[in-house]
């Protein structure tokens, strides 16, 4: 397949997507294998954070949970949120947009006047709305709240692809053969108005990653028992365990790992699809 | 550039602001009514001994008996009949009087994060792109995607740990040593690691929209022009391609403003500078909702005139751009 061949051409995007799938693999499997509880608090270690050995790979934390199994844990949070949200996001962005950019005039402009107005709610309204939303750890409802304050970026480049495929020729041929309003849109300009958006997917799982991490860090994300990334890192500054190196480097380098991975993949692909979209 | 054309186009940018700041005061507001517990609750553990008829009293006092929507009308008419946020509900100042006492500390530590991504991301980006390929700019392109992936406040913890905790060159918390409140030089240094931690997320930002712009610039038929005038390569690169290069920079600036302020939040939490950011995070852990309100208010201003200054910057800088 020439896309595929063009994808893997460059080294940088076989490295992104070996990332990933390793964070991936460790998501998936690793909960099954390593043989510690991420929630069970070891009475033995209490208090006394472990550094890394044979043992404890990664180290135990202030409460004497081995790190390695909180941070897979926390891998398989970071992409389910990741990922759940960006699926919203396209989802939710790319019939907008289309619908905006194949409905034109007036309706255009109020739909994309939308847009602008909910690009501007700053980045507090966010914090808001998921502490206002999450009482209990409700996976769901962050993954909501992170997709549909995420969506409009996807709206304005899907409206902008649809805006210039609506004049070629094969959408006035559909037209002319008697397809539905509707048909166009699903079968003709939305398909063919992807390229950008799964660039845009891959560079949002990462964003999506990240914002997860540090609503969980303000303690307003993922709440304890149950581990991420970012309230991990949060566990790691408590005064009592302030010098246990290995509790802020482990989730702060898995952070990093994984964005990268998505960034790279993001970037190969755009490349791969000759589209124009990078990231900002 | 005509002085009337642009005072309009302000003056209709900011009329249009009004419907969209009132759209994000209202579903604020809605939220906010949706958190669990609420103000009196969290009052109520502080002190333990509200018995239930003084807790309704307290909620008659703050208005909070009532439903959320008539709340909000209270507090509208308060905003434009007196100008007024209202009280906090934690030590009853005016909103507005307790977000001014924290908002300088903010703009410092955003300017000067500011000043020095600019500093560090526009000669790099520059260099990237006039040695496009070379090992510079492959060098400066991978350290830019990785850092677009280290969270703010990871970067400070790390910053903390090894320039305050264990090298000891630098304070990494508060804003003052004791004794030396008010100088300015004792404050530099203490804004020097977060300013660090806020630059270095967005370095890599601005360094690659930087190295984009410039290669932009560098194909266009005026830089071959002066090339073929035989003008030096100095002077091509920085006396004709540079100014171009920098202009969407400004827009950049604008764009850039929601996440500077966004990171502040972490930075200020983490660094504990007493400024907008931490209040606004401890305001919603207090459920002080006037002054959650209040900063929510004052960070959408804050976006939509960035957007505004880097439509009115760019036009000022390029007298193509035409306000209509």
């Amino acid at each position: 397949m020439r896309f595929a061949q063009r994808y893997f051409r460059r080294p940088a995007s076989l490295l992104g997507v070996a990332i990933v799938s390793l964070i991936a693999a460790v998501a998936i499997l690793g909960p099954m294998v390593v043989p510690y509880s991420p929630i069970a608090i070891s009475h033995v270690l209490l208090g006394a954070p472990q550094p890394p050995s044979l043992a404890h790979p990664l180290g135990t934390d202030i409460l004497g949970r081995d790190e390695l199994a909180r941070a897979m844990v926390g891998a398989r949070i970071s992409l389910t949120v990741g990922i759940a949200a960006m699926i919203i996001a396209i989802v939710v962005g790319t019939l907008y947009g289309a619908i905006a950019g194949a409905a034109g005039g007036v309706a255009d402009a109020v739909l994309m006047r939308i847009v602008d107005a909910l690009l501007s709610f700053p980045t507090f309204f966010l914090v808001i709305a998921v502490e206002a939303l999450t009482n209990k750890f409700a996976l769901g409802i962050i993954i909501l709240v992170i997709g549909l304050l995420s969506w409009m970026g996807v709206a304005r480049l899907v409206r902008a692809e649809v805006l210039s495929l609506r004049e070629r020729a094969f959408v006035a041929a559909a037209q002319a053969l008697g397809a539905s309003p509707e048909r166009v849109l699903l079968r003709h300009l939305i398909p063919n108005s992807l390229a950008p958006v799964i660039v845009a997917a891959s560079f949002a799982v990462g964003d999506n990653i990240l914002t997860e991490a540090g609503l969980s860090f303000l303690g307003l994300g993922v709440q304890i028992p149950t581990p991420s990334w970012g309230n991990m890192l949060q566990d790691a500054l408590l005064p009592a365990v302030r010098s246990a190196w290995w509790l802020v480097a482990t989730p702060g380098v898995l952070i990093v790992l994984t964005l990268f991975g998505f960034t790279l993949i993001g970037d190969g692909l755009s490349y791969a699809l000759g589209s124009s979209s990078t990231r900002r | 550039m005509e002085t009337r054309p642009l005072t309009a186009y302000i003056a209709r940018r900011l009329a249009g602001a009004i419907p969209l700041l009132l759209l994000i005061s209202l579903i604020s507001y809605g939220l906010m009514g949706l958190a669990p517990g609420g103000p009196t609750a969290i009052l109520s553990q502080q002190a333990r001994s509200l018995t239930p008829a003084a807790r309704h009293a307290y909620e008659v006092a703050l208005g909070l008996d009532k439903p959320w929507y008539v709340q909000y009308f209270y507090w509208l008419k308060e905003l434009i009949v007196h100008g007024s946020l209202g009280n906090s509900f934690v030590d009853q100042r005016p909103v507005l009087a307790r977000i001014a006492e924290k908002l300088p500390i903010t703009v410092e530590l955003l300017s000067l994060a500011l000043l020095l991504t600019l500093v560090i991301a526009i000669p790099i980006g520059i260099r990237a792109a006039v040695k496009r390929d070379s090992f510079f700019d492959n060098a400066s392109t991978a350290i830019a995607l990785i850092g677009y992936g280290v969270p703010v406040f990871w970067l400070g913890i790390l910053l903390i740990d090894v320039f305050a905790m264990h090298l000891r060159w630098l304070p990494g918390s508060g804003i003052n040593s004791v004794g030396r409140e008010g100088d300015p030089l004792d404050l530099l240094r203490h804004l020097i690691l977060p300013a660090f931690t806020l630059a270095i997320v967005s370095v890599a930002g601005w360094l690659r929209y930087q190295r984009a712009s410039m290669l932009d610039v560098l194909d266009e038929p005026y830089v071959q022009t002066a090339r073929s005038k035989g003008l030096p390569e100095r002077v091509v690169l920085y006396r004709h391609a540079l100014r171009n290069a920098l202009l969407p920079m400004i827009t950049l600036l604008g764009l850039q403003l929601p996440g500077l302020v966004g990171g502040a939040y972490f930075v200020e939490y983490i660094f504990s500078i007493p400024g907008m950011g931490y209040l606004g995070i401890n305001s919603i852990f207090q459920r002080d909702y006037p002054t959650v309100m209040g900063i929510t208010m004052l960070s959408a201003l804050m976006v939509i005139l960035g957007n505004l200054l880097a439509d009115v910057l760019y036009g000022a800088a390029d007298p193509r751009i035409r306000y209509d």
